[in-house]
């Protein structure tokens, strides 16, 4: 007895490559948007771990399509950021080594908390910046 | 009056230094907490807490072990994202790695451990000899046994990296002779985390050291002391062949049309329902492909005594007397799930064998 003489009804075949796991996490930016419009401050849904597969990560990517910004981020590895067609939901992608996707989600918001300078990168840069004036400052004197 | 000592620099200020932005510090920890499955929104807590921490300082011991583990650390990560564990860490003591040798290596782990007394990390790969007094590996003529004694009596935790740390591994396999234990057989006073696999996943070992690093904590362990994160589910459980297991479509050898289709391995000896890792999502060599996706079974090498499970190439459903209660019970699952694949495949696999080793049976 074969294994497939188990199973007559099943042909060989790939496993289905249109999961209906975009529509789940759609349904979940919907959610998430509307709650946001209401005022709530709400979660990113991390994409990286689901199990998507290519087919579904193009389905889900088409269907929240582009909006106005694109971001390039270069620390620490590039990083794509853009907002998608509908506003307030963001894609976030971060890429690793040999440029594979190191992590994904959709942020809700105003915008994507990795686009905003940090407090602590805003002191250090007035320190470097005063620092600069001051040296360049000097040099104007000792020319003179 | 005595000055208060001058406290080191936290992470977010060296980097700061050197250049690197809190971007990178919020990036790695988005990247760690969906690799973690740490809650949704844990990002923003987890770099706050990795940029105000100071560097943790590891010393890294290496047994009776085969290098592996520290090669997947280090050749897995180039100067990117992954890379910035190494600014996390200062790895004070390790034998690869260091410049220092001799004499001069020893006094860096003594140095390492009277400053930080209390605070260090000690990270073990390799399992440690304790027949004979441990007298089958030694370091600057001190015993594997008496080092990791005098290193772990100060340390914060111990984490054993690599299934010979965790679980006695390759040098425990039957007939053991050098009496080769895990490091939780030997340390019994300190929290310990096992990071099993051979080697294992980079981002596990990674992963660790940050959480620890930034919410000065232990994270949640199974009951084989691994990290949940990593080690929560079966290869099986995430194995992009389940639908195959699923509708009962198996290769039964490795060049039949089954395996060209890519149907389920489990025939063929694949461990993936008894084996808790990772490696069916975060695969390896920067995410290129796992064990199954290349064609081959899982060798379950993340679990103890897996090099003593009866054979790679069974299928689990013949060896379940020499496996504990639990790996029996998940094998039996498996089996049930799986159609009948049990006996179907006991005969399919001895008559592979004798077509594979036509002359196999003449030798005995």
């Amino acid at each position: 007895m074969t294994t497939q003489a188990l199973h007559p009804s099943v042909s060989p075949q790939e496993p289905p490559r249109l999961t209906g796991m975009s529509e789940a996490v759609l349904a979940e930016v919907a959610a998430r948007l509307a709650e946001v419009v209401a005022g709530a401050s709400v979660p990113p849904i991390d994409l990286t771990a689901m199990p998507l597969t290519s087919e579904d990560r193009a389905d889900l990517e088409q269907r929240l399509g582009r909006g106005e910004v694109f971001a390039t981020v270069e620390s620490a590895g590039r990083s794509q950021i853009w907002e998608t067609q509908f506003s307030g939901v963001w894609f976030v992608r971060h890429f690793g080594e040999n440029d594979r996707i190191a992590s994904e989600c959709i942020e809700f918001g105003a915008a994507p908390e990795i686009l905003f300078s940090h407090r602590a990168d805003m002191s250090a840069a007035a320190r470097r910046l005063a620092a600069a004036l001051q040296s360049a400052d000097a040099r104007e004197k000792t020319d003179h | 009056m005595p000055q208060a000592p001058k406290l080191a620099p936290t992470l977010g200020e060296l980097l700061q230094e050197r250049g690197v932005s809190r971007r990178a510090f919020l990036k790695y920890a988005s990247y760690l907490s969906a690799v973690m499955a740490l809650p949704a929104g844990s990002a923003s807590a987890l770099a706050e807490g990795l940029a105000n921490a100071r560097r943790q300082s590891v010393i890294w011991l290496s047994f009776q072990e085969c290098t592996g583990c520290t090669e997947s650390l280090t050749r897995s990560f180039s100067p990117t994202l992954e890379s910035l564990i190494f600014d996390l860490i200062s790895l004070d003591y390790h034998h690869t790695l260091q410049a220092a040798s001799g004499e001069a290596a020893e006094k860096a782990r003594e140095a390492a451990m009277a400053e930080n007394k209390g605070k260090y990390v000690v990270v073990v790969d390799g399992a440690v000899p304790t027949k004979d007094g441990g007298l089958y590996s030694t370091i600057a003529g001190v015993s594997n046994l008496d080092m990791l004694k005098a290193t772990a009596k100060d340390a914060m935790a111990v984490i054993a990296v690599g299934t010979c740390a965790a679980f006695g591994g390759i040098p425990k396999a039957r007939p053991n002779p050098t009496g080769a234990a895990a490091i939780d057989e030997i340390i019994t006073d300190k929290p310990i985390i096992n990071i099993p696999g051979c080697p294992p996943i980079p981002e596990a070992m990674a992963g660790v050291v940050s959480y620890l690093v930034s919410f000065v904590k232990l994270p949640e362990l199974d009951h084989l002391r691994r990290p949940k994160a990593f080690f929560g589910e079966t290869i099986h459980d995430r194995c992009y062949r389940r639908p195959f297991y699923e509708r009962g479509l198996f290769a039964e050898g490795f060049d039949d049309a089954g395996a060209r289709q890519g149907w389920c391995l489990y025939k063929v000896g694949c461990k993936g329902p008894v084996t808790y890792n990772a490696c069916a999502t975060l695969k390896w060599n920067g995410g290129v492909s796992f064990p199954i996706q290349s064609g081959h079974g899982c060798l379950g090498c993340s679990e103890p005594d897996f090099w003593d499970q009866g054979g790679f190439y069974r299928p689990l459903s013949t060896n379940l007397r020499d496996m504990g209660p639990a790996l029996a019970g998940a094998a039996l699952a498996g089996a049930a799930l799986g159609a009948g694949a049990a006996w179907a495949s006991r005969r399919h696999q001895e008559s592979y064998q004798r077509e594979q080793n036509p002359n196999e049976g003449d030798k005995k």
